[in-house]
């Protein structure tokens, strides 16, 4: 039994110790612990650790398998995320109680504060006492058993699971029902409690999800894309495209969903130029070689950065939103090119950890395949806010591609309607951002970058608060962004364009001084190298490819990833389509595309008289639409327009 | 199919004149279908047209470049299947069999219109195969009279000989033929008239006419430098055919041995497989499977009608002794590469077998040969010496085309040959010294996607294969074509990977200039640099001269880090609306402009507002328990029934209104007359402004006009706080509402209720006729009244969504400040600023 005294050790220190004791298979007596936050996160073995006091925020959270006591009470966020293993708590707990917990046994001798295992999905979490508001709020699966009374708003929305109540039921909540108690059940109940002696002899009633939120009573009718002859530009404002959408709503009274981001032209990129004409680029075959382009990202805090051979990553995107094909074949295009992949929302999959390079592991308020084992695996850890294609939404996955393999790797039952909340359960504001980053620090050991996605809107103050709360580095999404699925109005309408994005984080970070300190990776509507020249220039770090990397796997831009039954394969989880991506040909021509970027960066920079892609700069820019120079405050150029004439060859 | 992705598909060159087409368009790039096949045919605009059911028109794109569609319908080498996109996925679409279906369905009397013969100048064409007869249309077309010269007794060349009957039946050269000369009476066919002395001499051709085009085929075949080649029982595969497509059905032995590899190779093993009965019949192919340049789907039919393929195999004699005649033969392995780029093959010393045999098919290539172009020195060996670049010979009036000119190809190819020969003879015939380069043509025509919602999901449909059938010697035919169900769910397959995404930054040129990226070798940076090239050309400007102010340009900033989203699991977001204290509406919208709408609809309608707890804006009431917000124009008289009176003066003249006591007040205005307006309407107490963004509120459809104008709003609160009484007075607006984001839109500016007119009128079934919309009888009352409902419904969760984004949970509390524009006129028009622009830039675009 060793012994860790935290008025003389840092938490960080003692969660390093309680690590190194765990896998030496000593227990651990932790003393003096003054209600730290973090005590224990990152324990992945089978010891137990004996808190003498109170502890913080996340106590015995990110773990897996340890056996904790806390002699008296706990803050928020108890056992967060914990995989296995159990928690006692004499005294009271703090709001979300097991917080997404896959696993572990949760057992709080007091009180237990609002939406207590919001988000779990297995194990179990029983309070002694009472519960707050909304306990078993978007619950995926497991139990939640309160010997008191319930609180308000029970099981608010939860999709699976089961609650147990002892005491009264002050409310349910939205899409939960009260169900006869199963014998079983009881008996199961009744044995957990014995196994940790808590004395009950009352009677149980049980709580579930209603199933009336879960589906829609109107299918949405499907309609191929309208074809380009009335679909783009300076059509009429009453096209045919906006009566399509007009006739379609008012049969199923909602809005419109589809794959992809904002399709009407906005302001970008391609309305900015190189100041040189750079049309007479040779065909050098070593400008690759002669163009300094290897770009680190992520060191801001002492991590290990993330090392590219140029300033481009994979964008975040799902196993679950593509098929599993499609993220293997993107991950190997990611080492063969040395850059890095990203998990996306839904989990990291053996295979594509394996075959990845570097591995940048997601983190979404559903907390959906997230556990300790894969943070301690990742090369970086990154925390969702928004994206640029539905900025502000919860995602949602219908029960059909909830496949037992998709299930498994997000801890939640087969075939469930899953829902995932619009915001972190345990991140409230920006200090509570603070603790939480620093809950992924502690139980990784502060080994790997630690960054955010943001979905651009008000981005002069979001960037400032992210410079202020420690990132490693933001990736920021405009407006043009795409996704799997998402409501056409909030594809369309929600966000600012990836032009004034990037503008307005750069004018943020010069106000607090942070530029050159936190960087920033663009995405959203990156298509070339040319496009990330741009971007670079205007003061990205690098750029991520989400849909362009898609279409250079086979995506033939159908716009229709939400039905699921993609017809290359890509964004689906029917085996039968699945079958049609082949996965080393689709990583190869990924690779080929990451490498036709890299000729096109280098030769860019070298024909702007560049020796390095980071010394690109606005100098070597003009704009040439008005919007753009408003935006960008570059000059207003527009003689720089390239002439758009074909050129005369022999053909045939 | 690697050549589909090739730069060059992606950067067409420009279309020779007479040959305009739509490469010049900012939405084209033409499908790798469409490039693949040699006569550019628009295959994704036919194949849309059969899902639509419109075969007439399907058949003019069929046949606007191919003059053969009957027969390519059915033995087309087809180069587009293997090069459709789909072939990566579930299977190609079976364009081939999709044209036959057309073709079939037609029939054989449909043609177009006939062109006459506007030219003096004649044209000769030597030979009516594939190549001749298609430059005979495009040069009759262009007007001319075309004479051609045919040595046999029939048109056709190896279209009629060569072909076997069980894969095209006799018949249907003629229907090709018969629609081609329906349609060019200038051609005059010649038949029996071979070339030189015994028929009619070059010379005398060059006198009678102003030019000559020789497409005399590659009609001998080519004999293998072998002992024993000369045995009688050695023959020539060509020969053979010709023989059989004659008419002759020659008796055969019981093993026929057919060598080489190629279509006519295919062709003489299925014809011997007939002839004899079905016993044995061996292919000889002295490369491997990968190597055969046969068509894989004729190699397939071959095998199911149990021919065999033997590979790596050459023939290097014949031996005759007491065991009986057989080929001797050698194997092979694949060496180096030779000169046409591909493996040799070469013979393993030790391999030698004899394979006892009757007969002997040399399927080993084709030759022309003609003493008459000899004599002019127009050959070169085997062939007539021909530029390609301009397809002519060394005399100036001669042109050649064909397998004649460059050597056995397929009929798709030859067929091109005409046309490139066609093209250049009518340059020179129009003395245009340097014409453009020829290339084939791209689409013309714009055919919506076929809304199929299996598209996805149907697989390849497959014709029926009957193979030998019960009487093979009567040589049936091996296939049949698709029903119309099949032909349809064929259709439907289709990516149209030649019709626009949608997306404005993902669009087709993109889509393909991605493709090539992927495609491209890393260290091939000649082709990098040309894709770099073309990525350097930039879109125009999006937002120029005649783009105007809309609704479409603004855009809401999402709650993110700075502010917290709205968890819809925990908090509803608040949509009620209450308006003048009198109405109060379950959502900020309320319908207008069914005042002399069909009374079914306005019944239905009236049940669809009820339904979703809305009001109706009109001159007259809608139904007894509908609110009605009564519009009032000149000389109406005001309804004790109206929640709310709205004075409508007609513009630029306020007029004395009076008011009735006890029903609240409104004001419908113009931006025009905003500053006599709202200083009227307060000081005589009236509760609410119509804002009128698309003129009169009570003319038919006046929203049809297009994009509202934001001015309105801008200006109407803008003087209100002017004035210092922005709470005041209500803020309606009415003009081009089209979803509940529009609807958001209008509040954050400052409105209070949207008045929703077209919009509805499209969800009723609406359609738009002459300048406004008429109602049909093709949806019935609880269609509409449901069509309403759901509407208004979807509108109000529309407004919703964008709130909770902006991190609010009542739409009524959306402000300018969560708004932001994309374009500088929208910034002018509705005083929000430009999304990323510096504030100071912003309170000026405000300012203006």
């Amino acid at each position: 039994m060793a012994t860790i005294d935290l008025a003389a050790t840092s938490v960080r220190e003692a969660n390093e110790l309680i690590r190194n004791y765990g896998a030496k298979g000593e227990d651990v007596d932790v003393i003096n612990p003054d209600a730290r936050h973090h005590i224990g996160v990152g324990l992945v073995h089978d010891i137990k650790v004996h808190v003498q006091g109170s502890a913080g925020y996340f106590c015995a959270g990110l773990t897996d398998g340890g056996r904790f006591e806390i002699d008296n009470n706990v803050g928020w966020g108890l056992a967060d995320n914990m995989l296995g293993g159990s928690v006692i708590v004499r005294g009271n707990a703090g709001a979300i109680a097991a917080v997404a917990i896959r696993g572990a046994d949760v057992i709080v001798h007091g009180n237990i504060g609002s939406r207590a295992g919001q988000v779990m999905k297995e194990g179990t979490l029983l309070a002694a006492g009472s519960a707050n508001f909304m306990a078993g709020y978007m619950m995926y699966g497991g139990r939640i058993i309160i010997l008191g009374e319930s609180g308000e708003k029970l099981g608010q929305d939860m999709t699976g699971g089961n609650i147990y109540v002892g005491g009264k039921i002050n409310s349910l909540g939205t899409d939960a029902h009260q169900i006869d108690l199963p014998g079983d059940e009881e008996t199961s109940i009744r044995e957990f409690l014995d196994r940790y002696q808590v004395p009950f002899t009352g009677s149980f009633q049980k709580v579930v999800n209603a199933g009336k939120k879960l589906r829609y009573d109107k299918i949405e009718p499907r309609v191929r894309n309208v074809p380009f002859f009335v679909a783009s530009g300076n059509s009429d404002y009453w096209n045919e495209k906006v009566q399509e959408d007009i006739h379609v709503k008012s049969v199923i009274g909602r809005y419109r969903i589809r794959g992809y981001g904002a399709t009407r032209p906005l302001p970008h990129l391609s309305d900015i130029a190189f100041k040189k004409d750079i049309s007479t680029i040779s065909a050098d075959t070593n400008v690759v070689d002669k163009i300094g382009l290897a770009t680190e990202i992520g060191g801001r805090n002492g991590g290990k950065p993330i090392s590219l051979s140029m300033p481009v990553m994979i964008a975040p995107m799902s196993y679950g939103a593509l098929s599993k094909s499609t993220k293997i074949a993107l991950a190997m295009a990611s080492k063969m090119s040395g850059i890095s992949e990203n998990t996306g929302e839904g989990g990291m999959m053996d295979k594509q950890r394996e075959v990845a390079g570097q591995l940048i592991y997601q983190c979404l308020s559903g907390r959906l395949g997230w556990n300790i084992h894969d943070m301690q695996r990742a090369d970086g850890l990154e925390i969702y806010i928004s994206q640029g294609a539905k900025p502000g939404l919860g995602g949602q996955l219908m029960a059909k591609k909830v496949t037992k393999e998709i299930a498994r790797i997000r801890g939640i039952p087969e075939g469930i309607d899953l829902r995932s909340p619009s915001r972190h359960p345990d991140v409230l504001g920006a200090d509570d951002l603070v603790i939480k980053i620093e809950e992924f620090r502690e139980a990784t050991g502060y080994r790997v970058p630690v960054s955010v996605k943001l979905g651009a809107g008000r981005i002069r103050d979001d960037i400032k608060i992210a410079w202020k709360d420690g990132f490693d580095f933001v990736e920021l999404d405009g407006l043009q962004g795409s996704t799997g699925a998402a409501g056409n109005e909030v594809l369309e309408f929600v966000g600012i364009p990836t032009l004034s994005a990037i503008q307005e984080s750069m004018d943020s970070l010069d106000e607090v001084g942070g530029r050159g300190d936190m960087p920033i990776v663009l995405m959203g509507g990156i298509k070339d190298g040319v496009d990330a020249a741009k971007a670079i220039a205007l003061g990205a770090h690098a750029v991520a490819v989400g849909t362009s990397a898609i279409i250079a796997g086979g995506c033939i831009a159908c716009l229709q990833c939400h039905v699921g039954q993609c017809v290359v394969g890509i964004a689906t989880q029917d085996p039968e389509h699945e079958k049609r991506y082949d996965t080393p040909a689709e990583a190869l021509h990924i690779h080929k595309y990451l490498e036709s970027m890299r000729w096109q960066i280098a030769a860019i920079t070298d024909a702007l008289g560049h020796k390095n892609v980071h010394e690109l700069g606005r100098d070597d820019l003009v704009a040439l639409t008005p919007e753009a120079a408003e935006i960008t405050r570059l000059p207003y150029a527009p003689e720089y327009r390239q002439s758009a004439q074909p050129r005369i060859r022999e053909a045939g | 199919m690697d050549d589909v992705y090739n730069i060059d598909r992606i950067a067409p060159p420009c279309a020779p004149s007479g040959s305009e087409d739509d490469t010049g368009d900012a939405h084209f790039v033409a499908a790798p279908c469409q490039v693949a096949c040699p006569v550019g045919t628009d295959a994704p605009s036919y194949i849309a047209h059969i899902w639509d059911g419109e075969l007439e028109k399907a058949f003019e794109a069929i046949t606007a470049t191919n003059p053969f569609s009957s027969i390519c319908g059915r033995v087309c080498d087809a180069p587009c299947e293997p090069a459709c996109r789909r072939a990566d996925s579930d299977g190609p679409i079976a364009i081939r069999n999709l044209k036959r279906y057309v073709m079939e369905k037609l029939g054989k009397d449909h043609s177009l219109p006939p062109v006459k013969v506007s030219r003096s100048e004649t044209v000769a064409i030597v030979g009516g195969g594939p190549a001749g007869l298609t430059a005979a249309q495009d040069l009759a077309e262009a007007g001319f009279e075309v004479h051609i010269y045919e040595m046999t007794d029939r048109l056709g060349g190896m279209m009629v000989w060569g072909i076997p009957a069980f894969r095209l039946p006799p018949g249907t050269i003629e229907e090709d033929l018969s629609r081609m000369l329906a349609r060019c009476p200038g051609i005059k066919v010649h038949l029996n008239t071979s070339l030189g002395t015994n028929g009619i001499t070059l010379d005398e051709l060059k006198d009678k006419h102003d030019a000559v085009l020789l497409t005399i085929g590659a009609w001998w075949g080519k004999s293998m430098d072998i002992p024993g080649a000369d045995d009688d029982r050695v023959i020539d595969g060509v020969e053979f055919l010709r023989r059989i497509n004659g008419g002759d059905r020659p008796e055969l032995p019981d093993t026929v041995l057919v060598i080489g590899g190629g279509d006519v190779a295919m062709d003489a093993c299925r014809a011997a497989k007939r002839l004899n009965g079905g016993k044995t019949v061996k292919v000889l192919y002295r490369r491997g499977p990968d190597e055969i340049p046969a068509r894989k789907e004729e190699l397939e039919d071959a095998i199911k009608e149990d021919i065999q393929i033997i590979y790596n195999m050459q023939p290097v004699g014949v031996t005759d002794s007491d065991g009986g005649f057989s080929l001797r033969c050698v194997e092979t392995s694949l060496g180096a590469p030779g000169e046409d780029g591909r493996r040799r093959p070469e013979n393993i010393p030790g391999s030698e077998i004899d394979v006892p045999c009757g007969l002997v098919v040399l399927a080993v290539g084709q030759a022309a040969a003609s003493d008459e172009l000899e004599s002019h020195d127009l050959m070169n060996r085997d062939r007539v010496k021909t530029d390609w670049s301009t397809m002519a010979t060394d005399d100036a009036k001669v042109f050649a085309a064909g397998d004649g000119a460059f050597g056995g190809s397929t009929i798709v190819m030859a067929m091109q040959h005409g046309h490139r020969a066609a093209y250049y003879m009518l340059a020179a015939l129009n003395g245009v010294d340097k014409p453009l380069p020829y290339r084939t043509p791209f689409k013309t025509r714009r055919v919506p996607v076929a809304q199929d919602v299996n598209w996805e999901v149907l697989p390849r449909q497959e014709q029926t294969f009957h193979g030998l059938g019960d009487a093979p010697q009567l040589f049936p035919e091996i296939m049949t074509t698709y029903t119309d169900q099949q032909a349809k769910d064929e259709a439907a397959r289709c990516y149209r990977c030649d019709a626009e995404t949608g997306s404005a930054d993902y669009t087709v040129k993109t889509r393909e200039d991605i493709f090539v990226m992927a495609r491209t070798e890393p260290e091939d940076v000649i082709t990098q640099r040309a894709i770099l090239e073309k990525r350097l050309i930039l879109r125009d400007d999006p937002y120029g001269e005649d783009v105007r102010a809309s609704l479409d340009d603004l855009v809401f900033l999402p709650a993110n880090l700075s502010r917290l989203v709205i968890d819809p699991y925990r908090d509803a977001c608040n949509v009620a609306t209450s308006l003048c204290d009198v109405l109060n509406l379950d959502s900020p919208f309320m319908v207008t402009g069914f005042d002399n709408a069909p009374d079914e609809v306005k019944a239905a309608l009236a049940e669809g507002i009820r339904q979703g707890g809305s009001a109706y804006v009109g001159r007259r009431p809608l139904a007894d328990n509908v609110p009605w917000v009564q519009l009032i124009e000149v000389g109406d008289t005001p309804a004790s029934d109206a929640a709310i009176h709205v004075h409508c003066p007609a513009p630029g003249s306020l007029i004395r209104i009076s008011k009735t006591p006890g029903v609240p007040q409104g004001l419908a205005v113009t931006a025009a007359d905003l500053e006599t307006a709202i200083p009227y309407a307060l000081n005589n107490q009236f509760d609410l402004l119509v804002l009128l963004g698309n003129g009169p509120i009570g003319a038919p459809w006046p929203e049809l006009a297009g994009e509202p104008d934001l001015t309105a709003i801008r200006d109407a609160i803008a003087i209100m706080r002017r004035m210092n009484r922005e709470e005041d007075l209500g803020i309606a607006f009415f003009g081009g509402i089209r979803t509940g984001t529009d609807g958001a839109k209008l509040i954050s500016l400052g409105a209070n209720v949207m008045i929703v007119g077209a919009a509805m009128g499209f969800a009723l079934g609406g359609r738009i006729e002459g300048s406004g919309l008429a109602f049909h009888a093709d949806y019935s009352g609880d269609d509409r009244s449901e069509a309403a409902a759901m509407l208004l419904q979807a509108l109000s969760g529309e407004a919703a969504i964008m709130a909770r984004c902006t991190g609010k949970t009542n739409v009524h509390n959306l402000e300018p400040e969560d708004l932001r524009s994309i374009t500088l006129k929208t910034a002018r028009a509705a005083g929000i600023p430009l999304a990323g622009a510096r504030v100071a830039a912003k309170a000026k675009a405000a300012a203006e």
